[in-house]
């Protein structure tokens, strides 16, 4: 057994695979900067990547590490990439979300949750560590807190 | 008759509704998301479930299916994201073989356990011998 059942056995992660690749448009309000679409491929290998799935209607867990993401993908930016995957959603009801708490990391709109089986997910939220070499390495399920945040992102880092 | 016949007809119409599968999946879809389960549900297959994930499984499944896969290349799809827990059935190999293998030697080891409890034995021979004095032994 895991000392953390939050740190689900993850194929992917068990094994390092290399990060499944996907182009999905992007949240209107992030367009501007980031294009009308996100391909993952582009920024695979490069920096290391935090992909967190999350969706408007997952209360509590989505609305309690939002806060926790927006500060932590402010402190680490230029180190590490936040993308979120908004999943089984609403357009407008994801955008009221992103509003509300300000999240200024780009966010994929996938209402089918295509993405998220190919991860493997199980359920929202769930967060995957991509390493520098484009490997998953990490799945966390249920929100994401500061002190396991700090931890992985310093692993990813070392 | 014809009222019984009648509501035969309905009734019959009733429970094919039940239990078909919506128009636009084939019946084989819905084969092989029984033998998958819903990530997100408990106890449900991705056939039963109305969940996001199970709906976009049996999407996937039908596409699959549309491009020529095979049933089993379909669920391997499956156990190489989820792994082996997305089966209902274990598969038959690794550790999960124990799985198959224990019930069996169990009910083996009962069934021997429970003949040589209850095996006919011989008497001891003292009392066949006190048997057959006392049958010789003239009724008091």
């Amino acid at each position: 057994m895991q000392r953390n059942p939050k740190e689900l056995p993850s194929v992917l992660a068990q094994e390092r695979r290399p990060a499944p690749d996907f182009t999905l448009p992007l949240l209107p309000p992030y367009r501007a900067e980031w294009g009308e679409a996100f391909r993952l491929g582009d920024h695979l290998g490069k920096k290391p990547i935090l992909l967190n799935f999350w969706a408007s209607w997952c209360y509590p867990a989505c609305y309690e590490e939002a806060p926790v993401l927006e500060s932590f993908w402010r402190r680490y930016r230029e180190r590490v990439l936040f993308v979120g995957v908004n999943v089984q959603d609403k357009e407008a009801e994801a955008v009221r979300f992103v509003e509300q708490f300000g999240l200024s990391f780009p966010s994929v709109f996938d209402p089918r949750g295509r993405v998220g089986v190919d991860y493997g997910m199980y359920g929202v939220p769930e967060t995957f560590l991509i390493d520098r070499e484009g490997r998953v390495v990490l799945r966390h399920a249920g929100a994401v807190d500061e002190a396991a945040l700090s931890r992985y992102l310093e692993e990813v880092l070392r | 008759m014809r009222l019984f016949l009648l509501v035969l007809l309905f009734w019959a119409g009733a429970l094919a509704q039940e239990t078909a599968p919506p128009p636009d999946l084939s019946p084989e879809v819905f084969q092989i998301a029984r033998a998958l389960r819903c990530p997100v549900c408990q106890g449900e297959s991705a056939a039963e479930s109305n969940s996001g994930v199970a709906v976009e499984m049996r999407r996937l499944i039908a596409e699959m299916l549309q491009e020529g896969k095979s049933p089993e290349e379909i669920k391997a799809f499956f156990v190489e994201r989820y792994g082996d827990w997305i089966l209902y059935e274990p598969p038959r190999r690794g550790l999960t073989l124990w799985a198959w293998v224990l019930p069996l030697v169990a009910l083996l080891l009962l069934g021997l356990g429970l003949f040589a409890y209850f095996r006919p034995r011989p008497l001891p021979k003292e009392l066949l011998e006190e048997a057959e004095r006392r049958m010789k032994e003239p009724p008091a």
